[in-house]
């Protein structure tokens, strides 16, 4: 059987795990391209306007593999953490494929709520069950994927570089390189080593969270405030870019917090859109790498 | 303490009702008005969404006539509306203001003796007993759920009246004498004699005006400023119109999920296209739509501020339901920046398409 995965969205995260899981059942993974020039405009195609840069992103990924497969797997990922969520729109993710784009092949779009094992075993166990009839088969190739998915790492850390800054944004800002006009090249070739929030503890994260009036009730809010904040107080950046879609409505909210909180730290703030002009991005990075220079003699 | 709170639709009212039966000082933030938008755009974050501006001008100005502490609801999730407390809160500090911020957010959250001390510190600064507190509350309830329905009514039958805009009169009047009343006793009293004024209004029984629903993201339908008053222009033009979210639905709304009993008439209309829960009010905003189709309606109007995450997925999902039952749906975008010719320019061109529709249903039928 050939499963579909979209190369978009939160599969820079999750990618060992749900393609270890498929492998080991013995189906066929389609996996769309790198996300490229045809992609997007395929997504902007089809997507409706007002939504955001990755979601228009998937809508492509979503179209270029639509005919190759016997049925895809659209991640409804509602919750990673309890009390916590993800954007509105992860939740209603296939809804927006299946009104959007015509001759939609079978989809599995079931909620993921991963905020615990087994609570995650049932969306496994029926996706899963569209391939094999064997329950141990399945619970095997969970096991195993669990695993691979912990021993994965996605983060990026850079070491002996003049300067440092935090990378911060949604995964699939930072590890899309099409998107983000290969944004983390672009800063390692000015000197200015990039670290992610992989790299730091959930703990530290966890630390700087309480000190907001009220918990943060999304988890990229969560990750990006506690990230950035926590390497600030312990002096361990220059500074922070952000890469942020435009009109992302989390990060309307986690940008001002992070402003409020850092004062004359610099931020620099990349918006990227399908319109983004490469030359406005350099130009914007070169000013940010002058200025930390500029700090560094004072 | 002087109160104040931002503006919701008729909210005021019900708020005014309560808090004179309290007996706490407030103070009711001037309608909607460019002022407040203006003030609200400059000091809010450029991308947040329309409402946050809209209720930072509203606390300014209400600032300005005194007060001194903002009360305003909460939410967990995962729309962005659950976050404004933050960072309204931050806002008001850096601009130097000394405000006192009660945040009523769900017990489940906060913790239930949080949430006693926070509705602890609005009730404490009444002298009323437990039973007049109660009263008072449900007398709140009362007294919004009557506007609702005047507000429905009137809406309904602008599309029947016989002399031009007399619904439209008789429901702004409605809510000028209400918000003027002194006590419940009269707000009950006044309101009782507008539903009699309903009543008498002359309608033409043979009328076959067009009807729209008006569905979306709930504070730009409910905030008249804040969508143009399309409701009042749509009166205007001899529409009739219903709108499912009102205050005391979301009140109603609100007490019946926590029995899983709330709404059930949206969630099997929406199971179809939308089975879950995604925040915000994108399920309902479905429901309505399918529901409105049902009920012989003759178009829908969607309606929210630039970049309502919940309302996009809405948003992308409406052109299967009006493919699918042939009813058409015209989604309207609002922010700062929106320009009244061209907003008025597109409703115009909808209700034109709309009486075209009518008028090939009518001939086909022979």
């Amino acid at each position: 059987m050939k499963v579909g995965v979209p190369k978009g969205l939160l599969y820079y995260k999750y990618h060992p795990f749900i393609c270890s899981f498929l492998n080991e059942l013995g189906a066929e993974i389609i996996t769309s391209e790198d996300t490229n020039k045809s992609i997007l405009d395929q997504g902007v195609k089809y997507c409706t306007d007002e939504a955001c840069l990755p979601i228009k992103i998937f809508h492509g990924h979503v179209a270029a593999i639509k005919d190759k497969c016997d049925v895809m797997i659209i991640p409804r990922i509602m919750q990673l953490k309890k009390r916590e969520f993800i954007c509105p729109k992860f939740c209603g993710l296939p809804e927006m494929i299946m009104n959007s784009i015509p001759d939609m092949p079978d989809v599995i779009g079931s909620p993921i709520y991963a905020y615990s094992e087994e609570k995650l075993f049932q969306w496994v166990n029926e996706v899963g069950h569209k391939i094999t009839k064997s329950n141990t088969k399945i619970q095997k190739a969970f096991t195993n994927a669990l695993k691979e998915y912990n021993n994965f790492n996605c983060g990026i850390k850079n070491e002996n570089f003049k300067f440092n800054v935090a990378l911060v944004g949604h995964p699939y800002n930072i590890y899309d390189s099409f998107s983000n006009m290969n944004i983390i090249k672009k800063l390692n070739t000015l000197g200015i080593g990039v670290v992610t929030e992989e790299y730091v503890e959930g703990e530290c994260i966890d630390n700087e969270i309480k000190k907001l009036f009220k918990k943060p009730f999304w988890s990229f809010a969560r990750n990006s405030y506690g990230f950035s904040t926590y390497l600030i107080d312990n002096k361990k950046i220059n500074g922070i870019i952000y890469i942020s879609s435009f009109a992302c409505g989390i990060d309307s909210v986690v940008i001002e917090l992070i402003k409020d909180r850092i004062g004359e730290f610099p931020f620099l703030i990349l918006k990227i859109d399908e319109h983004t002009g490469e030359a406005g991005i350099d130009t914007r990075i070169e000013a940010f790498q002058d200025m930390l220079e500029r700090r560094m003699k004072l | 303490m002087i109160v104040t709170f931002p503006h919701l639709g008729n909210t005021y009212i019900a708020v005014k009702a309560l808090f004179d039966a309290l007996e706490i000082n407030y103070v009711i933030p001037p309608l909607g008005n460019k002022k407040a938008l203006e003030l609200g755009s400059l000091y809010s974050p450029e991308e947040i969404c329309l409402p946050f501006k809209i209720m930072i001008g509203n606390y300014l100005q209400s600032i300005e006539k005194g007060a001194d502490t903002i009360i305003i609801v909460g939410s967990t999730g995962p729309c962005r509306f659950g976050e404004y407390c933050e960072l309204q809160m931050n806002i008001l500090k850096k601009l130097g203001y000394k405000l006192e911020f009660i945040v009523i957010d769900s017990p489940n959250d906060i913790g239930k003796d949080e949430f006693l001390r926070r509705i602890s510190r609005i009730s404490s600064d009444s002298n009323k007993g437990l039973y007049g507190k109660l009263k008072a509350v449900k007398n709140a309830l009362k007294i919004i759920s009557i506007i609702d329905n005047i507000e429905s009514k009137a809406h309904h039958l602008a599309g029947f009246e016989v002399n031009k805009g007399e619904c439209k009169n008789l429901l702004h009047s409605c809510k000028k004498d209400l918000a003027r009343c002194i006590n419940i006793e009269e707000m009950f009293y006044i309101s009782k004699q507008y539903e009699e004024k309903l009543k008498k209004v002359k309608i033409d029984k043979n009328k076959n005006p067009l009807k729209i629903a008006i569905m979306g993201e709930i504070y730009t339908i409910l905030e008249p400023f804040s969508n143009l008053y399309i409701e009042d222009k749509l009166m205007e033009y001899g529409v009739s119109t219903k709108r499912g979210l009102t205050p005391s639905w979301w009140v109603k709304n609100t007490v019946l999920s926590t029995l899983n009993l709330n709404s059930l008439d949206i969630k099997k209309a929406s199971k179809k296209y939308l089975p879950l829960y995604i925040g915000g009010h994108a399920k309902e905003c479905i429901g309505e739509a399918v529901i409105a189709q049902k009920e012989g309606y003759d178009g829908a109007i969607q309606i929210f501020p630039m970049g309502c995450m919940p309302e996009i997925v809405s948003k992308s999902i409406l052109p299967s339901i009006s493919k699918d039952k042939n009813f058409p749906i015209m989604t309207l975008v609002v922010d700062e920046m929106t320009g009244e010719a061209g907003y008025v320019t597109r409703i115009e061109a909808f209700i034109d398409l709309l009486e075209r529709r009518k008028k090939e249903h009518v001939l086909s039928r022979g």
